[in-house]
């Protein structure tokens, strides 16, 4: 069997490990934008503002801009929500996990946990390079190379006739 | 079809727990909100904050009313003033314009508001800096699209000769502290207006002397702290007067340094290496001080020597003590006791480097400490403790509910956690030293106000300029800086006599023992 088609053969409990990194990881994505939703008169302003590191006058700039600011402003909620739904569900599952894994890049470089840029008041706990930003976009690498919706989500129903036969074959094959 | 179901299960294995989430986050969210959202007033338990919204006074400045002012003193703070009235050196307007187009630097100089004054006379006991004095006032571009090519400022031999020429309306004094007072005075009886900076005077005597001249005359006197203007000490003021605080029982201050530079030794600092004793006129220099044969590290360092400066109580308390004055109305202590001495830089003067000050208050039932350190540097904020708040305050305010607090009992903020976070976004550039870091963070730098972010000094001194147009007032004026003064010398001579020392209010005068 070729390597590369590993991923269509994997066992109940590794189905059932990345399904479960899966929901967990859009629970969070979901309930992060809700919340932004909910909040009345929620913005991004303050937390760009308090950028910090390398590319803090970028996302201060960002700030600035009433346009971009009410941009950035709509991906956060919307784009939280509907990648934590994607998630949740198992549907678009590939794309919004490399939505994802940008906006989680673009949350960990506004305060990226780098040596000597003091302590920050919109950050918590102790990071060095590492942060839990960092493993979310790991998890999310980890979940498009080995994806798990078109087992356990609505990508599933999607997935072509004649993909499922491949992996109902191959899965026999490796039941015999 | 017992595959097809199964398949169609497997699919949607997800969804129950989906179900779950949006059963359940519906009441969830609501609490996570409202707890993190609930009103900042409702949280103060105040009606609203005033101060936030504070307009700036518009440009007073036109063609009838342009200002001639005189600087006595160019030296470090006197180049600052400048520019903060629109003038700079040629050099900083090259060094800030690359291939033709002008840095953030240069182009916030040139946006900044002109003050419609004309920087007229300069005077100064090192000619290198009297020489630099002409070149700022004919440097080039300033502010409003006007050019400062128009005549040289006139060089005067002292400033007895500036305050009494008729070319000159008002002057700023930036001298060593022991000078502050004459200059002052003899402007003021000349009917110029007077910008004088920080401390305000070297002595007691000389506090209360001063007070009665400025006040004889009328001219409008503005003391140099420029933290007068910095938002965060005004909604500080608010929120104390509000009661957001209680009862205040203590209030700290600091001080703390580690380099030579932040110690006041600098002899080789800026372009001090220039001066020798062909272009000191080193008389001038000492004034009323006790003869000394001629030593440059007395003349550069004269922060360290208490013969001109009036050591770190003066250097740097008066900031922190104005500060906390402005928001609190503290005045004067009745007893200061002060500990500390002279351990670590020994080669230069007589100032302490480890001091240790207490003011006590009984009528507000307070105490202030003062405790300054030059060989750590280590950020303190000024602090503000209260019955049922501290706050700590500098550019920033950060306000935590304390633990035994009634007014905020139905508050679940943990006390290590702000319950109420101000500070301004002031974009400010990079910022090299420590030095300089801290007095930016100390709120000495920019401010933000009227959606504006200004320097501080730059408000400071339009609000001096404006008084004398006849728009508004002083907010440095002579009765606070009379309590700056004596509040600081009060600490300086218990310090001096290793005793307690009482402020006799009716005869103002300080009781030693």
């Amino acid at each position: 069997m070729k390597r590369g088609k590993i991923e269509h053969s994997y066992s109940d409990w590794q189905v059932f490990a990345l399904t479960f990194l899966r929901v967990l990881i859009g629970w969070h994505f979901l309930y992060e934008g809700l919340v932004k939703i909910y909040t009345p008169g929620w913005t991004a302003k303050g937390y760009l503002l308090g950028s910090a590191g390398p590319f803090a006058l970028l996302f201060k700039s960002m700030a600035q801009s009433e346009f971009i600011l009410n941009l950035v402003d709509l991906f956060n909620e919307w784009g939280l929500v509907l990648i934590g739904l994607s998630l949740f569900i198992g549907l678009f599952s590939k794309p919004s996990k490399i939505i994802g894994i940008v906006l989680l890049s673009l949350y960990y470089l506004a305060y990226p946990p780098f040596p000597g840029l003091g302590e920050n008041i919109n950050v918590e706990g102790n990071y060095w390079i590492v942060n839990k930003n960092l493993i979310e976009i790991a998890a999310l690498i980890l979940l498009s190379v080995f994806p798990s919706s078109f087992v356990t989500g609505f990508d599933r129903f999607l997935t072509s006739a004649k993909k499922k036969e491949k992996y109902d074959k191959q899965k026999e094959i490796l039941q015999t | 079809m017992n595959t097809v179901r199964r398949d169609f299960l497997k699919g949607i294995a997800a969804v129950p727990f989906l179900g779950y989430f949006a059963f359940a986050f519906k009441e969830n969210i609501n609490k996570e909100i409202s707890a993190k959202s609930k009103n900042l007033y409702e949280t103060l338990k105040i009606r609203q904050l005033d101060a936030p919204g504070a307009k700036l006074l518009p440009p007073t400045g036109n063609d009838g009313n342009r200002l001639r002012i005189g600087l006595v003193g160019n030296g470090w703070r006197g180049e600052q003033l400048l520019k903060s009235l629109g003038y700079v050196h040629p050099e900083f307007i090259k060094q800030n314009t690359v291939d033709g187009k002008f840095t953030k630097r240069l182009q916030d100089f040139l946006d900044q508001e002109d003050l419609n004054i004309e920087f007229a006379g300069v005077c100064d006991t090192f000619d290198v800096r009297v020489q630099r004095g002409v070149e700022i006032s004919t440097g080039g571009l300033g502010p409003g699209g006007k050019t400062n090519t128009s005549a040289p400022a006139k060089v005067f031999p002292s400033y007895r000769e500036m305050v009494d020429s008729d070319e000159i309306d008002a002057i700023l004094i930036a001298t060593p502290d022991h000078t502050h007072t004459q200059i002052a005075i003899a402007a003021a009886k000349a009917g110029k207006h007077v910008y004088l900076e920080k401390p305000m005077t070297h002595s007691i005597e000389e506090a209360v002397e001063l007070k009665k001249v400025i006040k004889s005359t009328g001219v409008v006197f503005q003391l140099g702290h420029e933290n007068r203007q910095q938002m965060s000490f005004k909604i500080a003021r608010e929120l104390y007067q509000k009661g957001v605080l209680g009862d205040v029982s203590i209030v700290q201050t600091f001080t703390n340094r580690n380099t030579v530079f932040g110690a006041w030794i600098r002899d080789d600092a800026f372009d001090h290496k220039l001066g020798n004793r062909d272009n000191i006129d080193w008389k001038e220099f000492l004034a009323g001080a006790p003869w000394h044969e001629f030593d440059r590290k007395r003349y550069f360092s004269w922060q360290r020597y208490s013969d001109y400066g009036t050591s770190v109580t003066g250097n740097d308390f008066s900031h922190r003590y104005d500060c906390v004055n402005q928001i609190l109305e503290l005045g004067i202590p009745e007893t200061v006791v002060a500990l500390g001495g002279q351990h670590y830089y020994k080669t230069h003067g007589d100032m302490p480097d480890v001091l240790s000050a207490v003011f006590h208050y009984p009528k507000r039932k307070l105490t202030m400490t003062y405790d300054c350190s030059l060989k750590n540097s280590i950020y303190r904020q000024s602090k503000i403790l209260g019955s049922e708040a501290s706050m700590d305050v500098d550019r920033a305010i950060m306000l935590y509910k304390d633990g035994n607090s009634e007014r905020y009992a139905d508050i679940q903020a943990n006390p290590s956690d702000p319950m109420y976070y101000y500070e301004p976004n002031t974009g400010i550039d990079a910022i090299s030293s420590a030095t300089s870091q801290a007095y930016i963070k100390g709120g000495y730098g920019p401010t933000y106000i009227d959606g504006k972010v200004i320097d501080a000094t730059l408000l400071h001194l339009k609000e001096w300029i404006d008084a004398i147009r006849g728009h508004g007032k002083t907010s440095c004026n002579i009765d606070v800086g009379f309590e700056e003064a004596v509040t600081f010398n009060l600490a300086n001579l218990a310090y001096v006599n290793k005793k307690p020392v009482i402020w006799d209010s009716v005869n103002e005068k300080a009781i030693v023992g």
